[in-house]
């Protein structure tokens, strides 16, 4: 029996993307299961004569208490509120500036992209300096010279955490700056050329043209923002370690905490699997409004 | 070469030109790496074993006995791998590996609150047939008290370390003041000295310490709440004791007369080489660390306060006595080194008298063994070891427990809440954190 030509080449197709999904299933559903596993048992490495009882929904019961952990989430909640909202607003400045034309745009673009560029272990290192209360960066900027004034930005619970949101936004505000700077070039110059001869004012140009065509891009950039930063761990790890008071501890860091150094794998699962529905439930909730507007535009 | 392909079709007649050839191919791979196996096994009799270490703060001493074995042991090839600085850092990367029972591992160093969890996992050897009790009563009680767990030893004591304070000498004489010996003497003595200097134009603090959210903060007011009379964790009962009285009012202290007072409030971010740094650059007049601050504070090229430096024991509160935390470093064996024995050369050789006695001269750390103590040499470049020297053997360990990691997180957690909010109420976080410490100890059972 032969099959017909459309038959073939599908069964052809799914051969081809089989390697594609064995990699999927390795590398992302293969660990996501093993994770949910291990939250369902208790498992404490430096005891093992305890073996591995399956203990149902226990680690997720006592997370529901655990205090540190919902003072780590709220952390995380602000963190990823405040990042995502001031890197969209910067993101969107630096896409307008590196989208005129001008001198030198392709050098500007590219010192844009350097922070992003810069490992975040080795930037977070950099502004554990720029913040140090002895030799930082940032007092010389504000007292100069006058180090009797010097503050120590990383000791005081409040301002400890605005410099890792310092951090954040300044690596990554270039990245959004990048997202929404491919929706400011899909605009054609036929509009502004218009509302030029309409005699629509600068502003007018930006509110009623430019803002409603990148906002795909921009919904695109908080989608990725959101998701990083609800995963913040390298800048709290480099810069403060959770310090001091706890005031910036985040969920991943905690967790990070209960597995390697504390050796409870089966609750710091529960806190790995906890930050993977929270994400997912986050992208599915952009993707269902990304996706229906770009479906509408379409058509 | 097509010779052989063509007379391979003989045995796979099935199979097209192209299989045979990859068939052929694969084979002669795994021909070429089974003999140069092989010949690598005959040629290198050598056996290798892996070190994990951290990297020294002073590294020409540790090249030094690195050197001496190389010569000593041909036979046996020392691999070392580099850790993270951070004790906790290192933890992390050391446990990762012995959990997946890495094959990369044989000896390793473990700082002083790892025994119990290493032994109870399995992750350490047990060294009671190379390490007698004999051999073992020539190290300080401490230290050997500190390896065991459960009647096994489980490490050597390499070095030994406790809290010890360091002053300058030069300033206490200016003022006329003698070592304080309790804390409130340090707040007045360094407030004193801070307006005097400041008189001068001379901007300093009173005295720094390490009081970041980390294990050295756990160190720190642990030598508080003891000289105060109060405990953390009654090793008898496994009752914490923060919300004692005596515990509260030391941390009490610490956050109303040290942080922000007598030091700067940067120490809330300060570990070990930060607040080293304040008191090297002559900008404390107290300093509280390990005995390695010793050297280096008196080293010219690392110093401006070099020569200038005394050495005492820590203050203590009104009618209690002094108490140093133990901390201090041990060699241990993997359970999953296939080299037991070329590890145990090793650490022999590490835990020997002149490799500490090296150790001391040049790096620094405190021998842990007590015959070093009278060794005229020794006493020569660190005169305060024979007067000092119960610091050492009194030191106090740290909570022992397997779970050690996960107690020592919740001090961390309450210490840094407690010292840096101003108006937090100290009896209730003290309260929580005793349950929370008390429900992890329940768990070993």
């Amino acid at each position: 029996m032969r099959l017909s030509l459309l038959t073939r080449e599908r069964l052809f197709a799914s051969a081809l993307l089989i390697p594609c999904f064995l990699f999927v299933i390795a590398f992302a559903f293969y660990p996501i299961f093993y994770s949910l596993f291990l939250s369902l048992h208790k498992i404490i490495l430096s005891l093992p004569h305890l073996g591995r009882p399956f203990t149902g929904l226990d680690n997720y019961r006592e997370l529901l208490g655990d205090r540190v952990a919902l003072h780590s989430l709220i952390n995380t909640l602000i963190f990823v509120f405040a990042t995502t909202i001031l890197e969209i607003l910067f993101g969107l400045v630096i896409a307008i500036v590196i989208n005129r034309h001008f001198k030198g745009r392709g050098i500007v673009r590219a010192a844009i992209l350097i922070p992003w560029a810069i490992p975040t272990v080795v930037s977070s290192q950099m502004w554990r300096f720029i913040f140090n209360d002895q030799y930082g960066l940032f007092n010389y900027m504000l007292y100069g010279s006058n180090t009797s004034a010097y503050t120590a930005w990383l000791a005081h619970p409040a301002t400890a955490f605005m410099a890792i949101i310092a951090a954040d936004v300044w690596k990554t505000s270039s990245f959004a700056g990048l997202l929404i700077l491919a929706g400011l070039q899909l605009i054609p110059d036929e509009l502004y050329e218009a509302a030029e001869i309409d005699g629509a004012s600068s502003w007018q140009q930006f509110s009623k043209i430019t803002l409603p065509l990148i906002k795909p891009a921009i919904l695109i950039a908080l989608l990725f923002r959101t998701m990083d930063a609800f995963r913040v761990f390298d800048l709290v790890f480099v810069m403060t370690q959770g310090g001091p008071a706890d005031s910036t501890n985040v969920l991943q860091f905690y967790g990070y905490k209960k597995i390697f150094a504390e050796g409870l794998m089966g609750y710091g699962s529960t806190i790995s699997v906890l930050v993977f529905f929270i994400t997912f439930s986050i992208s599915l909730m952009y993707i269902r409004t990304i996706g229906t507007r770009l479906f509408q535009e379409k058509r | 070469m097509i010779e052989l392909v063509k007379k391979s079709s003989q045995l796979f007649p099935a199979a097209t030109l192209m299989q045979r050839s990859f068939m052929l191919i694969s084979f002669c791979l795994v021909c070429t790496l089974a003999i140069t196996g092989c010949t690598k096994k005959t040629e290198d009799q050598r056996t290798t074993i892996h070190f994990v270490t951290w990297k020294p703060n002073i590294p020409e001493a540790w090249e030094e006995i690195f050197s001496i074995f190389k010569s000593e042991h041909p036979d046996i090839e020392l691999l070392r791998e580099i850790g993270p600085h951070s004790s906790s850092a290192f933890h992390d990367l050391l446990t990762q590996k012995l959990k997946n029972k890495s094959k990369d591992i044989d000896v390793f160093l473990m700082d002083v609150i790892w025994p119990p969890e290493f032994g109870a996992a399995g992750w350490a050897l047990p060294l009671d047939g190379m390490f007698p009790s004999s051999e073992q009563k020539k190290f300080m009680d401490g230290t050997i008290l500190a390896n065991t767990f459960r009647g096994n030893i489980y490490g050597v004591p390499l070095f030994i370390d406790s809290g010890i304070l360091y002053y300058r000498k030069d300033l206490l004489d200016t003022y006329g003041f003698t070592p304080p010996s309790t804390w409130r003497e340090l707040v007045s003595q360094s407030s004193a000295i801070v307006a005097g200097e400041a008189g001068k134009g001379n901007q300093i603090y009173g005295f720094s310490g390490q009081f970041k959210q980390y294990e050295g903060l756990v160190c720190d007011m642990q030598e508080y709440i003891l000289s105060n009379g109060g405990t953390i964790l009654d090793p008898e009962t496994g009752k914490a004791g923060l919300a004692g009285k005596r515990a509260i009012e030391a941390v009490d202290f610490v956050r109303g007369e040290i942080i922000g007072k007598a030091a700067p409030v940067g120490v809330l971010t300060y570990q070990e080489p930060e607040s080293l740094d304040i008191f090297v650059q002559g900008k404390a007049v107290f300093h509280r660390n390990w005995p390695y601050a010793w050297r280096v504070s008196n080293d010219p090229e690392r110093s401006k306060v070099a020569g200038k430096v005394g050495i005492s024991k820590l203050p203590h509160f009104k009618d209690n006595r002094s108490y140093s935390t133990l901390g201090g470093w041990q060699v241990g064996i993997s359970n999953y080194s296939q080299n037991k024995d070329a590890a145990w050369e090793f650490v022999k050789f590490l835990s020997s008298t002149r490799v500490q006695k090296i150790l001391a001269l040049k790096a620094g750390r405190a021998p842990t063994r007590k015959a070093l103590y009278e060794d005229a040499e020794i006493l020569k470049s660190y005169p305060h070891f024979s007067s000092m020297n119960d610091v050492f053997l009194t030191a106090y360990p740290r909570p022992r427990t397997p779970l050690y990691p996960a107690v020592s997180n919740v001090l961390q957690r309450y210490f840094s809440r407690a010292i840096s909010s101003p108006d937090i109420n100290l009896l209730k976080e003290a309260v929580a954190a005793s349950e929370e410490i008390e429900k992890i100890i329940a768990m070993e059972k």
